[in-house]
C-alpha cells in the first residue's frame, strides 16, 4: 500500500491565478478581433487581407493560444500527474510574453509594421520557449503513465507540434519582414504554418483534451481504445508526410495526403458526435450543446477546404478558416471553459478546505446559455459575410459581444471564487 | 475494517470527488473503503497524501481505477 506519491505533490498545483491570467485574458482579443471585423466591411474577402491575417492571429494566438496554454498548466498536472517546476513563475512569464507578442503580431500584420511583426514574432516565440521547457521539466517529472488513456502521450504530441509551429512563425516573420532567405516559397511556408497550427497543435491538443474532458463532463462512453491509440500519431505522421510532399512540390503526394489529414480530422468530428449522441445525460445542457455545434463546424470547415481544392473562389479557404477558428475552436473552448473553469474554482476551494459553493452557483446556467446563443448567431452572420461582404461589421457587433459576455461569465465565477474565500 | 464500496463511475464532476471526500471523512482510525472511478484522480490524491491517508491504487481489466483508501 502506497502512502505518498512521490510525483504528486500537492505543493506543486498551479494557483488558481496561474490558469486563471490566460483564462481572463484571452476574450480581450476575441473583442479585439470583433472590432476589426466591424471597421473593415470587406476583411472577409481574402485570406491574405492584411485586417484578415490581423483577425486571424487575434483569434489565434491571442484567444486560442492563452486559453490553450492556461489549461495545460492545469491539465498536466491533474490528468497526467505532471507538475510544472515554479508554476506561477512560468504562468507569469508566458502571459505577459504571449499576450503581448499576440497584440504586436497582430497590429503589425494589420497596419504594415515590420518592426511590430518581427517584435510580436519574437515575444510570442519567448513565451512558448518558456512554456515548452517548463512542460518538458513537467513531464520529464511525472510518474510514469498507466492505463489506457492515451491523453499524456498525445499532449507531449501536441507540445511537439507547438514547437514546430513556433520555428515556422518565427522564420515566416524574418522572412517576410528582414529578407531571409528561405529555399521555399512564402505561400507555402504559410500553408505550413497554419496547418502545423490548427491540425498538429490545436487539432492534436483539442483531441488529447477531448478523450477525458468529453466522458468526464458531458457523461459519454469512452472514446474507443483502438481510435484513440492511432489517431493522434497516425494525424502527426501523415501531417509530416504532406509537408514532406508540400516542400518537394509533389502535387498528387499532397493532395492524396491532404485528402488523408480530412479524412483523419472529419473521423474525430463524427466519432465525438457518436458518443454525444450515446450520452447518459437526460437532457444536453448549454456546453454540450456548443461542443456538438463545434463538431458540425469542424465537418463543414473541411468540406469548405474541400471545396477549395476543387474551386478557385477566394471564399472557401475564407470560410474554412472561419469555421475552423471561430466554429470549431472558439465553440469547443467556449464549452471547455464552461466546464473547466467553474470546476476549478470549486477544486481550488476543497483543496484549500474552504466550503464551496455548488457548482450551478459560481457560473449559473442562464449566463452560459445566453453567450452560447450569442456565439450561434455570431458564427451565422461570419458563415453569411463570407458571402455577403456588407454583414461584416454585424458579425463583428456579434463577435464582440460574444466575446464581451465571455469574459463577463468568467468574472461571475471568480467573483463568487473570491467571496467563497473570504467569507 | 470496512469492506464498502463506493463507486462513483458515471458521475459528472465534482460529484465523484464528493461522494469520495464524504467516504473519506465517515472513516475512523483503521478503517477502509474501496473507491471505484472512471479515471485516476490525481487531485484526490494529492489531498490524501496531504492529509495522511494510505491509498493503493490500480486499474482493473475494465478500464475503471479501483483505489483502497484507508486511515491509519
Amino acid at each position: 500500500m502506497s502512502s505518498a506519491n512521490p510525483g504528486l505533490a500537492y505543493e506543486d498545483t498551479p494557483p488558481l491565478s496561474a490558469p486563471l491570467r490566460f483564462f481572463l485574458t484571452a476574450p480581450l482579443f476575441g473583442i479585439a478581433a470583433g472590432f476589426l471585423l466591424l471597421a473593415d466591411a470587406d476583411l472577409l474577402v481574402s485570406r491574405w487581407t492584411p485586417g484578415a491575417l490581423a483577425a486571424v492571429h487575434l483569434f489565434a494566438a491571442g484567444f486560442m493560444l492563452q486559453v490553450m496554454l492556461g489549461a495545460l498548466l492545469q491539465i498536466l498536472p491533474v490528468a497526467v500527474g505532471a507538475s510544472f517546476p515554479a508554476p506561477l513563475p512560468v504562468a507569469t512569464v508566458t502571459h505577459a510574453l504571449v499576450g503581448a507578442g499576440a497584440a504586436s503580431l497582430a497590429y503589425g500584420l494589420g497596419a504594415g509594421s515590420p518592426n511590430a511583426i518581427i517584435a510580436g514574432g519574437v515575444l510570442l516565440a519567448g513565451g512558448l520557449v518558456t512554456f515548452l521547457a517548463a512542460s518538458l521539466l513537467a513531464l520529464l517529472r511525472a510518474a510514469p503513465a498507466h492505463g489506457a488513456s492515451r491523453t499524456p502521450r498525445d499532449l507531449r504530441l501536441a507540445l511537439v507540434a507547438l514547437t514546430l509551429t513556433t520555428v515556422l512563425g518565427v522564420v515566416l516573420a524574418f522572412a517576410l519582414v528582414r529578407g531571409l532567405p528561405v529555399p521555399f516559397p512564402l505561400p507555402t511556408l504559410v500553408d505550413l504554418h497554419a496547418v502545423w497550427a490548427w491540425l498538429g497543435w490545436g487539432g492534436l491538443l483539442l483531441a488529447a483534451t477531448s478523450w477525458v474532458v468529453v466522458p468526464m463532463f458531458q457523461i459519454t462512453p469512452a472514446y474507443p481504445a483502438r481510435f484513440t491509440r492511432l489517431w493522434a500519431p497516425l494525424t502527426l505522421a501523415v501531417l509530416s508526410l504532406w509537408s514532406a510532399g508540400l516542400l518537394a512540390d509533389l502535387d498528387l503526394t499532397v493532395t492524396v495526403l491532404g485528402s488523408l489529414l480530412l479524412v483523419l480530422a472529419g473521423g474525430f468530428a463524427f466519432q465525438t458526435l457518436r458518443l454525444q449522441r450515446n450520452t447518459r445525460r437526460s437532457t444536453p445542457d448549454a456546453p454540450f450543446r456548443a461542443f456538438r455545434l463545434s463538431m458540425f463546424a469542424l465537418i463543414g470547415s473541411l468540406v469548405a477546404l474541400l471545396l477549395s481544392l476543387f474551386h478557385d473562389a477566394q471564399q472557401w479557404p475564407v470560410l474554412a478558416g472561419v469555421l475552423v477558428l471561430h466554429g470549431t475552436f472558439a465553440g469547443a473552448i467556449t464549452a471547455m471553459l464552461y466546464k473547466i473553469v467553474p470546476f476549478l474554482t470549486w477544486l481550488h476551494l476543497t483543496q484549500a478546505r474552504v466550503r464551496a459553493p455548488n457548482m450551478k452557483k459560481l457560473l449559473p446556467d442562464n449566463l452560459i446559455r445566453g453567450q452560447i446563443v450569442v456565439h450561434k448567431f455570431a458564427l451565422g452572420a461570419l458563415f453569411l459575410a463570407v458571402f455577403v461582404p456588407v454583414l461584416t461589421p454585424l458579425a463583428g457587433i456579434l463577435v464582440v459581444i460574444e466575446f464581451g459576455w465571455l469574459l463577463l461569465n468568467l468574472l461571475h465565477a471568480v467573483r463568487e471564487w473570491h467571496r467563497a474565500v473570504h467569507a | 475494517m470496512n469492506p464498502r464500496t463506493v463507486d462513483a463511475r458515471g458521475l459528472e464532476p465534482p460529484e465523484p470527488f464528493e461522494r469520495a471526500m464524504e467516504a473519506i471523512m465517515a472513516l475512523q482510525g483503521g478503517d477502509s473503503f474501496t473507491l471505484l472511478l472512471d479515471r485516476m484522480p490525481h487531485p484526490l490524491l494529492r489531498v490524501l497524501d496531504r492529509d495522511g491517508y494510505l491509498h493503493d491504487e490500480r486499474f482493473r481489466e475494465d478500464g475503471c481505477v479501483e483505489i483502497l483508501i484507508s486511515r491509519p
